[in-house]
């Protein structure tokens, strides 16, 4: 399941800012709670494509360490796109959480 | 520790080189970044646990030839517009030369002049039509996370309309070969010919250009479904 919205999870984790793809996978567990355990070299690929559909972009730093790193930051097109994502999800959620939480029986008809 | 699994992830990569090297530099920095961030103070320990955590380096290369891939297939579509653009400025430029130079057709020559020609059009705007589409179709088609049936049916329709578009610019070079060998035809050896070998050599490089293109597309598509069966 998770897999299925990798691109909107690396997309939340990039709206408060630019980041590299270490800082992308620590915020993902910090604010997720560490609730998904995915291999961290999968976020790789996925940010990779992402910035080919437009929807991030890269550019190369030189970190404290002095090693070259890596930083991406979502365009307009990512924010737009994050939006659609967040309604859409929340759209899904409300149904789902509506009929998981719909407790009270089905009225028989007289 | 880290440097051998860096090297094992670049080889898995291979099949792109400047892919490759990026990656490397990007996965370098996570992990030591990870080793960093440990907390136990066993640099060794660390690094095993940075690559156990990162994950098996085929897997990961794996996805990366998927966005690979597609990143070339949209690099192809571009090229082949690009192709028949360079094919048309070619015959452009000769029919112009011919125009300047003031370079005639002997009369016995006009009705299969004009009956290649007719050719020549007709082949040459079912290419740029045909490629254009071609452009328009993989452009309009999301970049997928994996090689999933729907990918590889994008894949073969992106490659049977390439397909389509260098056979019909391949009719309208040799359309033009037999049009600019009807128009030297009994000229002298002279600069002004060299003029049109040359644009037609132009024309045979697009094509070839394009044929090349879509070959090495289908090869790496190929090496890209083998990679995710191994």
């Amino acid at each position: 399941m998770l897999k299925g919205h990798l691109d909107m999870i690396v997309l939340a984790a990039l709206a408060s800012g630019s980041a590299h793809g270490y800082a992308v996978i620590e915020e993902i567990k910090r604010r997720s709670g560490g609730a998904f355990d995915l291999p961290e070299g999968t976020i790789y690929p996925a940010l990779h494509r992402l910035e080919q559909a437009g929807l991030l972009k890269s550019t190369w730093t030189t970190a404290d360490s002095g090693r070259r790193r890596r930083v991406y930051t979502l365009t307009r097109t990512g924010t737009r796109a994050l939006a659609e994502r967040r309604a859409v999800w929340k759209q899904f959620s409300d149904a789902i959480g509506g009929l998981l939480g719909a407790s009270r029986p089905r009225e028989t008809p007289a | 520790m880290i440097p051998d699994f860096l090297e094992s992830l670049a080889r898995e990569l291979d099949f792109d080189r400047s892919l490759s090297r990026c990656v490397r530099q990007e996965v370098e920095d996570h992990l030591w970044e990870a080793v960093a961030a440990d907390s136990t103070g066993n640099t060794l320990q660390a690094q095993r646990r940075a690559i156990a955590n990162f994950g098996d380096a085929r897997a990961i290369a794996a996805q990366f030839a998927v966005v690979s891939l597609a990143q070339r297939t949209r690099r192809a579509g571009i090229a082949t517009v690009l192709v028949i653009a360079g094919d048309l400025i070619a015959m452009k430029a000769r029919v112009a030369w011919y125009a300047a130079a003031q370079w005639g057709i002997s009369d016995d020559m006009r009705a299969l002049r004009g009956l290649v020609i007719l050719i020549d059009r007709y082949a040459f705007w079912t290419s740029v039509i045909v490629g254009l589409g071609a452009l328009a179709y993989i452009l309009s088609r999301e970049i997928p996370a994996a090689f999933s049936p729907a990918f590889r049916r994008q894949l073969r329709c992106f490659s049977v309309l390439c397909s389509a578009t260098a056979a019909a610019l391949v009719v309208s070079v040799i359309s033009d070969g037999v049009l600019t060998a009807l128009q030297l035809r009994g000229m002298e050896p002279s600069v002004e010919i060299w003029v049109a070998i040359f644009t037609m050599a132009v024309e045979i490089a697009c094509v070839g250009l394009l044929v090349f293109h879509i070959r090495s597309n289908t090869q790496r598509a190929a090496s890209t479904a083998a990679l995710l069966k191994a």
